[in-house]
């Protein structure tokens, strides 16, 4: 928002009052992120089918646009653009038209506290991690909304599992970042980017070993908290149709579909920019930071993809076992190394 | 607990190896045929659609006699020298791809081509009409010779699968008589 409020500031002078600088700042922001969401759903179907499709040894949609059917997610736009808006005749109607926007939402308003580039961040919160994790969990409601309201059985099937995986995969998510808090000693975004200087020895997945599985597990559960193969028991197909979202058409399923691809990307910027040193690059001095930080983040995306299509899809019980049972107890088990290693090598303050 | 890290070691070596696999399979090239595009080469014995060549046939009717389901539609008049067929039409609708028409065709005249995609709006279309009722095909062996199309000693041999030209397109084709397969209209449309 610094960016913002600087480029308003200057193009209006003192025209504006401080609060209408921040106004004018913040939505631009907003509108700004929207776009970057809407992009990203854009991109990442069309990236999802073409790596489906190769790593099936097919070629994925081809037909649309001139090269590699890179024009297939317009075209499915306009498609779905004009869909029939269809609401069930049980469904609880108000509770129904509102469930996909408080997923978007909430997926939205963590974008807030992602910094793409130096000063290129919509809201340089202190608690700026504590910050995302607290409102990308209001998506839970939203899933619980969708599935509920609904009024169909695999919907809340959907619902109830979709709410159940995000609520305890939140615990390692959250964890797994915990020893890059003691290291860098600040919530804040920025901070701990800057906290990365130096080359990608200074990242800190590399950091120590206990942070290398620290890093693990939160790429691992970031996969189960997006609901995305090989941990979409929420959707799965063979058992819910669809999951929470059974039920819904038109634009609203395609609400469903952004916040989706837009939380994938989520998940890998706070991962850019907690473990893999955000807009650092991997030598030398910074260099086109934006660019930097979308790659990195980008890449994790691909490899999500590229897990989502190798590995089949857990049972219930195996995906809480995992969670419970696994990463949790690891994760714990690295922030109390992670402290061992700071005093062991008198990084302790 | 050795049991529980074995597990965990397991999980993490399992999925690595997975991804090696799928790995393999994007670098390697895709199996997919583009299909409009490119096409399977097909055998020379596919049984595709049933063609006539009128240049061959001599409206014998051995081919509409052994059609098991009765889907050539032959119309000759005329008898001796001044037999002409005026039709010969062949109803897909109907076909069952037995070939026995092809074998039992004396001129080779009958043939599987090797053409498979046709896929119509109106099931009407899909009665493919060989003969221009406007030039009638003579029968007669002289008439033939006269005419200057091929006779039965001429075509002793059955012509090379690979050679056979694909069924003519619908469009290029007179349009079929209303009713030509002898049904009613679908009530239903298309």
């Amino acid at each position: 928002m610094q960016v913002m409020t600087e480029l308003f500031a200057r193009i209006f002078g003192d025209g504006l009052s401080p609060v209408g600088l921040l106004v004018a700042g913040g939505l631009t922001m907003a509108l700004v992120m929207s776009l970057v969401m809407a992009l990203c759903a854009i991109v990442f179907t069309w990236a999802e089918r073409k790596v489906a499709g190769f790593i099936q040894s097919r070629y994925g949609p081809m037909r649309v646009g001139r090269w590699h059917g890179v024009l297939q997610p317009v075209a499915d736009m306009v498609k779905i653009l004009g869909k029939e808006d269809i609401i069930p005749r049980d469904a609880d109607k108000r509770l129904f038209q509102l469930a996909p926007f408080v997923i978007f939402v909430g997926s939205l308003m963590a974008w807030a506290a992602i910094p793409f580039a130096p000063g290129f961040i919509a809201a340089d919160l202190d608690l700026g991690l504590f910050y995302i994790f607290a409102v990308s969990s209001a998506a839970s409601i939203g899933i619980l909304m969708a599935g509920w309201a609904s009024n169909n059985k695999w919907s809340l099937y959907g619902a109830v599992r979709g709410v159940a995986q995000g609520v305890s995969y939140e615990i390692p998510l959250a964890l797994a970042c915990i020893p890059v808090v003691m290291i860098t000693g600040s919530l804040n975004m920025n901070d701990i980017v800057i906290a990365q200087q130096g080359g990608i020895w200074r990242w800190h997945f590399l950091h120590d070993p206990f942070l290398f599985v620290s890093f693990l597990l939160y790429f691992v559960a970031s996969i189960a908290e997006v609901n995305r193969g090989p941990f979409d028991l929420p959707e799965t197909e063979s058992e819910l149709v669809a999951g929470y979202h059974t039920e819904y058409t038109g634009m609203r399923f395609a609400f469903f579909f952004l916040a989706e691809y837009a939380n994938l990307f989520l998940v890998s910027c706070i991962a850019t920019a907690v473990f893999l040193g955000g807009w650092q690059p991997v030598f030398g001095p910074v260099f086109l930071p934006g660019l930097v930080f979308v790659t990195k983040a980008v890449l994790l995306v691909l490899l999500q993809m590229w897990l989502r299509w190798t590995l089949p899809r857990l049972r219930v019980d195996q995906l809480m076992h995992v969670c419970w049972k696994v990463m949790v107890p690891l994760a714990l088990v690295c922030v109390l190394g992670a402290g061992i290693w700071m005093l062991a090598t008198g990084q302790a303050g | 607990m050795s049991q529980y890290l074995r597990n965990i070691y397991d999980a993490v070596a399992s999925a690595l190896k997975g991804m090696g696999i799928t790995a393999k399979h994007v670098v390697r090239k895709p199996v997919t045929l583009q299909y409009p595009d490119e096409r399977w080469v097909l055998p020379s014995r596919f049984k595709g659609f049933i063609i006539n060549d009128t240049n061959l046939c001599d409206g014998c009717l051995r081919c509409a006699k052994v059609c098991p389901v009765d889907c050539i539609y032959i119309e000759t008049t005329g008898k001796g020298k001044d037999r002409f067929m005026h039709r010969y039409a062949v109803d897909y609708n109907k076909c069952i791809w037995c070939g026995l028409c092809t074998e039992e065709c004396p001129t080779f005249a009958c043939q599987h081509s090797l053409d498979y995609d046709h896929a119509l709006y109106d099931r009407k279309r899909l009665v493919y009409e060989f003969v221009d009722p406007a030039h009638p095909v003579p029968c007669h062996k002289e008439r033939r010779l006269q005419m200057g199309f091929f006779v039965e000693q001429v075509a002793a041999a059955p012509p090379d699968p690979d050679k056979i030209a694909k069924a003519p397109r619908r469009a290029d084709l007179p349009e079929a008589a209303p009713g030509a397969d002898g049904g009613k209209e679908d009530e239903r449309g298309r």
